[in-house]
């Protein structure tokens, strides 16, 4: 079986090499790469000359400034772990052991016992392991307030995905069983949700009863943060409540090469116990891998034909009530899109989301100084959720042309002028990023309410007028955000087939790279005309009246000319569908 | 030789396979033929060892397929109807990781052989991404039958094949069987079954209808006409409804 895997792994890895030196002759692929390496290159080996000696490499993360993104990387690699964890535990079906459809279909079958799958499935895991322990060495040999080096952090890194691959495999074979024995869903995620609950409570009070208060000189840098948090956890209950993950996380944690490998011991011996306890729970896992298997691959066969949906295919009723008789046939295809996607982005969803935030800013703006601090938090992550959402927004929300690339010839045959599609297929986008960043407008200018020292010029009359002023123009530039990913499926479909499939690599990452340079290029020309009348009236009306009024006269004149720049870009792109061809293109 | 005993397969509360009992004997080609939904693909997975029965037994080649499931997978092939490969492998290096699997030694020239016999030997070294649906159906034919199974599942076998392709795959079925293959194949296409099998076994909600050879089943069934065609058998036995 060994030799099996090895020339399995072997050849596939020879073999995708292979394909993706062959396809670098497209140039689009080619492109692509160089695209990709280079920023490969930029973000992992470049030689900055602005800090830190030149030749080795990005300089370490040790300043204040760097805390924020530390903070972000701990907290996303903690939620990663967890929800692991969580979703092996909480599965709600029998979830097998995760195997391909072509494994399933050639392995299940053969002469090979159960246990020798398990091996299999474990041996198969390591290889994205030591990936992602190389890629996460890269970035944590830049965290040198937590010493050791780059040799440690890789073995580190294995010893925990190592661990948390052993205890997923354990936790999903232990639920298999379980299930087979009648254990019901419920059940199951109530123990998981209530043993959660109780160590969240216990880690709480423990921290409330004992932690010394966090001061300045605490969050001064990454390395006095890191004590302070090291502190915590090595004294009182905590160290016997989080000894399991201290153990295993130690070896990354290591100074030197002494101390890990003397902290490499215990870790090894969980591991060990891990594999062991694997080993034990052999059980008939076939049917969960299959039924598992079946449901990744029409994800994926979904995915590659642009028929993929968020909310997981099931039929539901539409987000609004269709009229059965008259109505704009644009609305049609809002509401055949929003239905493929979650459904929870409704009209009442983002009422009562506007509510609860109009409260809470409300609550947090009469408190104590400490609530007025959240307040102006929640301010900074609304400007950064509107940012988001305007910026990679378009790139996430694809109910368009690029998700009914496959239904082009269909709607080819509809009685609409192809302005009508066009704008009908850009809707539910549309709806959805204005509603993300209306949200987010408001709790941002909710907010500003945060500020005890006023500043002069920002009167409540002016706040809520710029808002306002912000909440008209927004859906402007979702809309003009969304066209350009749509002229681009319209122009070049091959290009961005390429780009919708869950494709990886150097090539296709590069890209998605000239994909967003090209998206941020053509918004930056078109919203420069619209900017530039903006000011010239805000001047203007400033000579006349006030600032609310030279708000006003300026955002009329941005509409104008956005709302101009796309009403051609519909006729463009309208016509540019009628003469649309998807079998003339090369799109493979 | 397939001996079915007491199957059961239950998916929660819901019985899929109902004390399913049943013998192929070398050289026999059953028909497995049922409504949608009447447990035709739990029977073969459960043959195939591809999930574990609930209750009863399951002998292939005199091996119980529970106690010893190695031994007994080595004498079978199962062939399912969608084809399911792996992406970046191409069509020779299937069939030489199937020959590591079964530990089929010197397995190039068997290999050449079935490329040619199902003629796909001029693909032998495109990937599964640059072959239609029926090349892809012809190399899982190839890869299930490298290592000499002397027993067989079929699950649709003529799915996605073109004329020529039904035509070869229909002797060749007769050919295993000749050869001593003891067969089980399921098919809505009943004149294939009509063609190819020496018995027929009819599924309706998980339980056996009728079982026997063409003749006995036809005899049953035909209320006396003579030369009652098998959809005629089956739409009497099943009533017409669905699984």
């Amino acid at each position: 079986m060994i030799r099996a895997f090895f020339y399995l792994r072997g050849t596939t890895l020879q073999n995708q090499l292979l394909s993706r030196v062959r396809r670098l002759r497209q140039p689009k692929y080619l492109f692509g790469a160089i695209a990709g390496a280079a920023y490969f290159w930029f973000i992992f080996f470049r030689q900055t000359g602005f800090k830190g000696p030149p030749g080795r490499g990005l300089p370490p993360m040790a300043e204040g400034s760097d805390l924020f993104p530390l903070v972000f990387i701990f907290g996303a690699f903690v939620t990663y772990a967890l929800y692991r964890v969580i979703a092996a535990w909480a599965a709600p079906a029998a979830p097998g052991l995760p195997f391909t459809e072509a494994e399933a279909a050639f392995l299940f079958p053969a002469p090979l016992s159960r246990r020798t799958l398990i091996h299999y499935k474990l041996l198969s895991s390591q290889l994205p392991i030591l990936f992602q322990a190389a890629l996460l060495t890269l970035i944590s040999t830049r965290w040198t307030f937590l010493g050791g080096n780059a040799g440690i952090h890789a073995l580190g890194w294995w010893v925990i995905f190592s661990t948390l691959n052993l205890h997923t495999t354990g936790a999903a074979l232990t639920v298999t069983r379980l299930i087979a024995q009648g254990v019901g869903k419920l059940q199951r995620q109530v123990v998981v949700f209530g043993l959660l609950l109780l160590l969240a409570a216990a880690v709480a009070v423990i921290l409330w009863r004992t932690a010394p208060p966090l001061t300045a000189n605490d969050t001064a840098h990454p390395a006095a943060l890191f004590r302070y948090l090291a502190g915590l956890t090595r004294a009182g209950p905590l160290y016997w409540l989080l000894l399991p993950g201290r153990v295993v996380v130690a070896p990354f944690l290591a100074q030197g090469w002494r101390e890990f490998f003397l902290v490499l011991g215990p870790a090894l011996l969980v591991l060990a116990a891990h594999y062991v306890w694997v080993l034990r729970s052999e059980t008939p896992f076939e049917e969960g891998s299959i039924a598992q298997a079946e449901k990744r691959g029409a994800a994926v066969a979904a995915l590659k034909a642009g028929t993929y949906r968020l909310g997981g295919g099931k039929a539901r009723p539409g987000p609004f009530q269709l009229a059965s008789h008259g109505g704009r046939p644009e609305i049609a295809f809002l509401w055949k899109n929003l239905l493929s996607t979650q459904s929870f982005f409704t009209l009442r969803t983002f009422a009562a989301s506007a509510g609860v935030i109009v409260v809470v800013c409300t609550w947090l703006s009469h408190g104590s100084d400490a609530q007025r601090s959240t307040l102006s938090i929640l301010g900074v992550c609304g400007v950064m959720m509107a940012g988001y959402a305007l910026v990679l927004g378009p790139q996430l929300a694809r109910q368009d042309f690029r998700g009914d690339l496959g239904h082009m010839d269909l709607f080819k045959t509809y009685p609409l002028p192809g302005w009508q599609v066009v704008l009908g297929e850009l809707l539910a986008p549309v709806a959805i990023l204005t509603g993300i960043v209306w949200l987010a407008l408001l709790t941002a200018t909710l907010s500003l309410g945060a500020f005890r020292a006023p500043v002069v010029w920002l009167t409540v009359e002016f706040r809520t007028t710029a808002a306002l002023c912000l909440a008209v123009v927004l859906p402007l530039l979702c809309t003009l955000q969304l066209m350009v990913p749509n002229a681009a499926t319209l122009l070049f479909p091959s290009w961005t087939q390429a780009t919708r499939t869950r494709d990886r690599g150097l090539d296709v990452m590069g890209q998605r790279l000239i994909f967003a340079a090209g998206q941020f290029f053509v918004i930056a020309l078109a919203v420069l005309p619209a900017a530039v009348a903006g000011v010239l009236l805000w001047f203007a009306a400033r000579l006349l009246g006030g600032e609310v009024g030279s708000a006003v006269m300026a955002t009329l004149g941005i509409v104008l000319v956005l709302g101009l720049e796309i009403a051609v870009g519909l006729l463009c792109l309208g016509w540019r569908f009628e003469k649309f061809d998807l079998s003339s293109e090369s799109v493979k | 030789m397939i001996e079915v005993t007491g199957l059961t397969k239950r998916y929660g509360a819901f019985t899929a396979v109902q004390d399913l009992s049943f013998t192929v004997r070398p050289g026999e080609v059953l028909g497995l033929v049922g409504p949608n939904g009447a447990g035709k693909t739990s029977t073969l997975r459960c043959l195939a060892g591809i999930i574990p029965p609930n209750a009863g037994t399951v002998r292939i080649g005199g091996l119980d397929l529970a106690s010893d499931p190695v031994a007994a997978k080595r004498q079978l092939a199962f062939l399912p109807d969608e084809p399911k490969l792996f992406d970046y492998l191409t069509v020779r290096q299937h069939l030489a990781f199937v020959a590591r699997i079964y530990g089929v030694a010197n397995h190039e020239p068997l290999a050449q052989t079935l490329l040619e016999e199902l003629e796909i030997a001029d693909k032998a070294d495109q990937l599964p991404g640059e072959l239609s649906r029926g090349m892809k159906q012809k190399l899982v034919i190839a890869c299930g039958l490298l290592h000499g199974p002397s027993v067989i599942f079929f699950d649709e076998p003529l799915t996605g094949l073109d004329p020529l392709g039904i035509r070869r795959m229909k002797d060749s079925i007769r050919q295993r069987a000749l050869g001593g293959a003891a067969i089980v194949l399921s098919s809505h296409l009943l004149h294939l079954l009509e063609e190819v099998c020496s018995h027929v076994l009819i599924l309706k909600k998980g339980e056996k209808i009728a079982g026997g050879t063409l003749a006995e089943v036809s005899a049953r069934f035909a209320q006396g006409e003579s030369h009652v065609s098998l959809e005629e058998i089956f739409i009497r036995a099943t009533g017409g409804t669905e699984g």
